[in-house]
């Protein structure tokens, strides 16, 4: 159980083709982690997540800044005396040895008396729902079993923090979901940091208390998983969580009779600016607006709403996806009532109250409202 | 433009039954979906239609017409592969042109620069068309893919998994876009893919394939509120359907349903009531899904059954809530902004007008409210 | 900074310096050959570089014997042999990659297995068999033997690249309505030809080398290079020099095929270099 910081991290790779440049698969990235918590770093593959990972394990040497655990500076602490459990993507099993071997192996290598040894084993096997496989070979494990036994491995040292790189990406959709849930009921039970490195948001989201978002070596915004969904940041942490992910388009904003619209390329339509954004858009501005597929409503009234054209319908069982084209994109919304509508019809939208993102369309930062 | 059946077919590799007594009947601009996990004899269907991989036994007919021994080439199938079978020596353009250039379907250079262009449009690759194949990225491939198959008229286009090496985002959007190109294709259209989304997304019907057997053969609707055994329904839907173990209890000459570890007895729908009566069995799994479940936080009414929260995982625009009731783990759908406690205290109500009634022993469908709704809706 | 990049300086002119020290040792019999070939015999052994250059040598092996028939025979029996190999040698490799028989393995090795026995264990019954059938001394024949040396070289290098090429390309061109020999000659074959360009050539290297085929069961029609050198080896004394000039010609065409099939052999040699 331990608090970590990470202060201004950089980390540089000679770039190979040009001496002169580097390569910064990090550059100055700080995170805090309470005593206790969940962490989830998510990001694109080649984001730096990974390398961030190694870095806080020691396996990677920091080319500049700092790391706390318990607030002591680790940075030049060996890997094995910084108290850490670690479990990779693949499992890395010793093969040779059973279940039980394989989670006392680096026990056995301290030192450990076997009674400790055993009472510990006792003590995380059920944990981790593996207490019936302890004699059987890592063979004949299934690829969640070996992930179970895996982490128990990490786990067994009492580790002050618990690192889990991608644990679930090589498992079927049906394992994840229930070792997903394991690894939540797992960290309230031993209560120990953690932080989980993965690049599917479902993942991240559904776990961690707050998520890291990483893009390019540099953290895009740091918040609990509601936050990074309801307000996010910038265009990148708006497009990367949710899903069915957000619609995210280009529009020109447009005056008439003194109320802003959004007007999408091809002018077939346009929606009213909420009027929190009054004060910071002005007529032929351009931006790109963004409104997640669940807060678009068809609505049943006239006025105040766009009317549309249905381009796509889909049905996908409770709930239904629409799809309008606007211009040479797609505008989709989910929605669950029992109507099946037809490419053709004509649908009115509205967007729900306080939930429209404006997004600059250079830098893509998020252009706030009044409200803010 | 063609029907298709398929009669019989089996086939095996070496020792393994890879189809067992497939039979099926695509109808004229029909889209036919394949749908199952990997491995279940869905692209073997595809090539045995194709002519590329050859039943055991059974019949394959084109328009009534047995085609067992016609080559591929003489069949007018067109064909899009899972790694989209581009060849890499030819540009884009070249790709595209390359079936208007073969001696079966030879055209003149000026219609295939006009084809070409047509498709290319169509599916937004004309800026691509001098590119070789190696240049362009994954969904792009997959568009010249399609365009090789669209610039011909073939009785029936075949697609194996088309969206299956794209990203979570690119297959979103792409599955919108073949959905809008649906209206364009004009003809049979059969569709292999193991993601469910897109195959109530797209199919007319769908054929539900296990281990080299046809499961179902239903409409969306169909597949997904009357699935005709366990296995189907867990393939649809996410979070996954909860099934567990329920027992049937007769009182005062009325069926009722006791959830185990639970004293209260629920009643049953009248049709399901008679269903279950005729059927006569007093072990089912009953089988519900996570939005159709609803939760409190104190009791109600006896129909909220006691149970603790074992996770909560927020996932965007909701959560999935896991509650343990005595040792049964329910996921139910909840709003993205629920807090609550783990192991905390909470009742759980299943809408049992939505559930759906295996047997126990076989798995398959017995029974769900209103069942006659669903079905005569794709009819 | 300033470090690093000293660092990376001196080793790269440590790099460069054994490289080059390399390239030397490499080079220097080939040096060592051409230099001879202007020697008069009485100075060929002295080991300084002072001597007075002659094209006696030359003069006498190019003009005065029958080494230009050796050199063509040679060009005949390689290039037949290689191209007999391709021509049946890119069949069987395709088979080999494609196609489930029984027994395909073993057959494959068999055919591997060509290489393995030194050509001098088979010489005596070949010589047997080549007299009985009336096959001795002529083109045929050496086309024939030399398919031990190239045949298993080319299909092993083919059959590597047809197995690289997904079988899927081929049903897509026979669903585009291409019939098979199409699918081959214009989807397949250019995707297999580096390799086999590059075995192509190989085999003929090693055809071209090839001493102990030619020697026993060919001589007095047709000789190839590598026996008519033996020639220069006279009872009292060894003509180095006219040996030099002889094998500095052999040497010739291979260099001038290497040089100018390069590009592909480079691409070749580096197997997994077709993925579309």
């Amino acid at each position: 159980m331990a608090k970590l910081v990470l202060k201004n991290l950089y980390k540089r790779y000679p770039n190979k083709r040009n001496k002169e440049q580097n390569d910064f698969a990090v550059r100055n990235f700080s995170l805090e982690c309470d005593d206790g918590e969940f962490v989830g770093i998510l990001g694109p593959s080649g984001c730096g997540k990974t390398t961030t990972l190694r870095m806080i394990a020691g396996l990677e040497e920091i080319t500049a800044g700092d790391i706390f655990i318990c607030d002591a500076r680790v940075n030049d602490l060996h890997p094995k005396d910084r108290r850490i459990g670690l479990a990779f993507e693949d499992y890395a099993l010793y093969p040779p040895l059973n279940v039980y071997d394989n989670i006392a192996f680096n026990l056995r290598a301290k030192g450990v008396s076997e009674t400790n040894i055993r009472a510990e084993i006792m003590r995380i096997a059920p944990l981790l729902k593996i207490d019936d496989l302890l004699g059987n070979r890592p063979v004949s494990l299934s690829g969640g079993q070996k992930q179970r036994v895996n982490i128990a491995r990490a786990i067994i040292r009492k580790p002050q923090l618990l690192l889990l790189d991608e644990p679930l990406s090589h498992l079927d959709g049906k394992m994840r979901q229930v070792l997903r849930t394991e690894i939540k009921r797992l960290h309230k039970e031993i209560n120990c940091t953690t932080i989980i490195v993965t690049h599917d948001q479902l993942e991240a989201m559904s776990l961690a208390d707050r998520i890291a978002i990483m893009q390019d070596g540099q953290l895009q915004q740091y918040g609990t998983p509601l936050e990074v969904y309801n307000n996010p940041v910038n265009e990148f942490v708006a497009g990367f969580i949710g899903e069915p992910p957000m619609n995210i388009l280009t529009v020109i904003i447009t005056e008439s009779e003194g109320r802003f619209f959004f007007t999408f390329q091809d002018n077939d339509f346009r929606i009213a600016v909420p009027e929190d954004y009054y004060p910071v858009v002005r007529s032929g501005m351009t931006v790109r607006l963004g409104i997640r597929p669940t807060d678009l409503l068809i609505s049943p009234q006239e006025k105040g709403s766009a009317a549309v054209r249905v381009a796509v319908f889909e049905n996908l069982g409770e709930e239904c996806r629409v799809s309008i084209k606007a211009g040479e994109e797609f505008l989709t919304l989910t929605t669950t009532d029992e109507i099946r509508y037809r490419p053709g019809d004509i649908i009115r939208l509205e967007v729900k109250a306080g939930r429209t993102y404006l997004f600059d369309p250079v830098s893509g930062d998020r252009i706030w409202g009044e409200s803010r | 433009m063609a029907r298709i059946e398929l009669t019989h077919i089996s086939k095996r590799f070496r020792k393994v039954i890879a189809l067992r007594d497939i039979n099926f009947q695509v109808e004229d601009m029909e889209f036919f979906v394949l749908f199952g996990p990997a491995g279940a004899g869905k692209t073997t269907i595809l090539k045995i239609i194709a002519g590329i991989e050859f039943p055991d036994e059974g019949l394959i007919k084109i328009n009534d017409e047995v085609v067992n021994l016609v080559e591929p080439a003489q069949r007018n199938v067109s064909m899009v592969f899972e790694n989209y079978a581009l060849y890499p020596h030819f540009t884009v353009y070249d790709n595209i042109a390359s079936p208007m250039r073969s001696p079966r379907h030879k055209t003149d250079e000026a219609t295939i620069r006009k084809e070409v262009r047509r498709v290319a449009e169509m599916l937004k690759i004309e800026h691509l068309l001098d590119r070789m194949p190696a240049q362009i990225s994954n969904g792009q491939k997959q568009r010249v893919a399609i365009g090789r198959c669209l610039v011909r008229n073939p009785s029936v286009f075949l697609m194996d998994e088309p969206l299956a090496h794209l990203d979570a985002k690119l297959r979103h959007f792409m599955r919108a876009e073949m959905k809008g190109l649906q209206a364009d294709f004009n003809t049979t259209t059969i569709y292999v893919t193991h993601d469910y989304m897109e195959a109530l997304s797209l199919g007319d019907r769908i054929a539900v394939i296990n281990k080299g057997e046809i499961e179902q053969i239903g409409s969306a609707n169909e597949v997904y509120y009357t699935p005709a055994n366990q296995f189907v329904a867990r393939l649809f839907g996410e979070p996954e359907i909860n099934i567990f173990g329920v027992d049937l209890i007769e009182k005062e000459n009325r069926l009722k349903l006791k959830i185990p570890g639970y004293e209260h007895l629920f009643d049953l729908e009248p049709d399901v009531e008679r269903m279950l009566l005729k059927y006569n069995v007093r072990e089912l799994n009953l089988g519900i899904r996570g939005t159709c479940i609803s939760y409190a936080f104190a009791k109600e009414d006896d129909d909220f059954i006691p149970g603790t929260v074992y996770s909560l995982e927020p996932i965007g625009n909701m959560s999935i809530l896991i509650v343990d009731i005595n040792g049964e783990y329910i996921r139910i759908v909840a709003p993205n902004d629920l807090d609550v406690e783990l192991d905390s205290d909470i009742f759980v109500k299943f809408d049992l007008k939505k559930a759906l009634f295996f047997d126990r022993a076989s798995e398959t469908f017995i029974a769900r409210h209103n069942r006659v709704h669903y079905v005569s809706e794709a009819a | 900074m300033m470090n690093m990049k000293i660092r990376q300086l001196s080793l790269s002119a440590l790099r460069n310096a054994l490289l080059s020290l390399y390239a030397l040792f490499a080079l220097f019999p080939i040096f060592w050959m051409i230099l001879i070939t202007f020697k008069s015999d009485a100075e060929m052994y002295t080991t300084t570089f002072q001597f007075h250059p002659t094209l006696y040598n030359y003069k006498e092996v190019l003009l005065r014997t029958d080494y230009f028939k050796a050199f063509l025979d040679n060009i005949i029996v390689s290039s037949g042999a290689v191209l007999v190999s391709i021509l049946v040698g890119v069949p069987a490799a395709y088979a080999l990659a494609r196609y489930k028989f029984k027994g395909k393995e073993d057959l494959a090795f068999t055919i591997l297995s060509f290489r393995f026995a030194p050509e001098i264990l088979v010489i005596l019954p070949l010589f047997m068999i080549y007299q009985a059938l009336g096959i001795y001394d002529t083109y045929f024949g050496l086309i024939w033997v030399y398919q031990l040396i190239t045949m298993p070289l080319l299909i092993w290098v083919v059959r590597g690249y047809f197995e690289d090429i997904n079988v899927e390309i081929e049903q897509a061109a026979q669903l585009d309505g291409y019939p098979w020999y199409t699918v081959f000659l214009k989807i397949l074959l250019p995707l297999i030809k580096p390799g086999l360009v590059a075995a192509g050539l190989l085999a003929f290297i090693f055809a071209w080398n090839s001493f102990t085929f030619p020697l026993l069961l060919s001589g007095f029609r047709i000789e190839t290079v590598t026996v008519a050198s033996l020639k220069y080896i006279a009872s009292d004394t060894v003509h180095y020099g006219q040996m030099a000039v002889a094998a500095t010609v052999a040497a010739l065409p291979e260099v001038i095929l290497a040089l100018l099939i390069q590009r592909h052999l480079v691409r070749g040699l580096s197997f997994g270099a077709v993925k579309g």
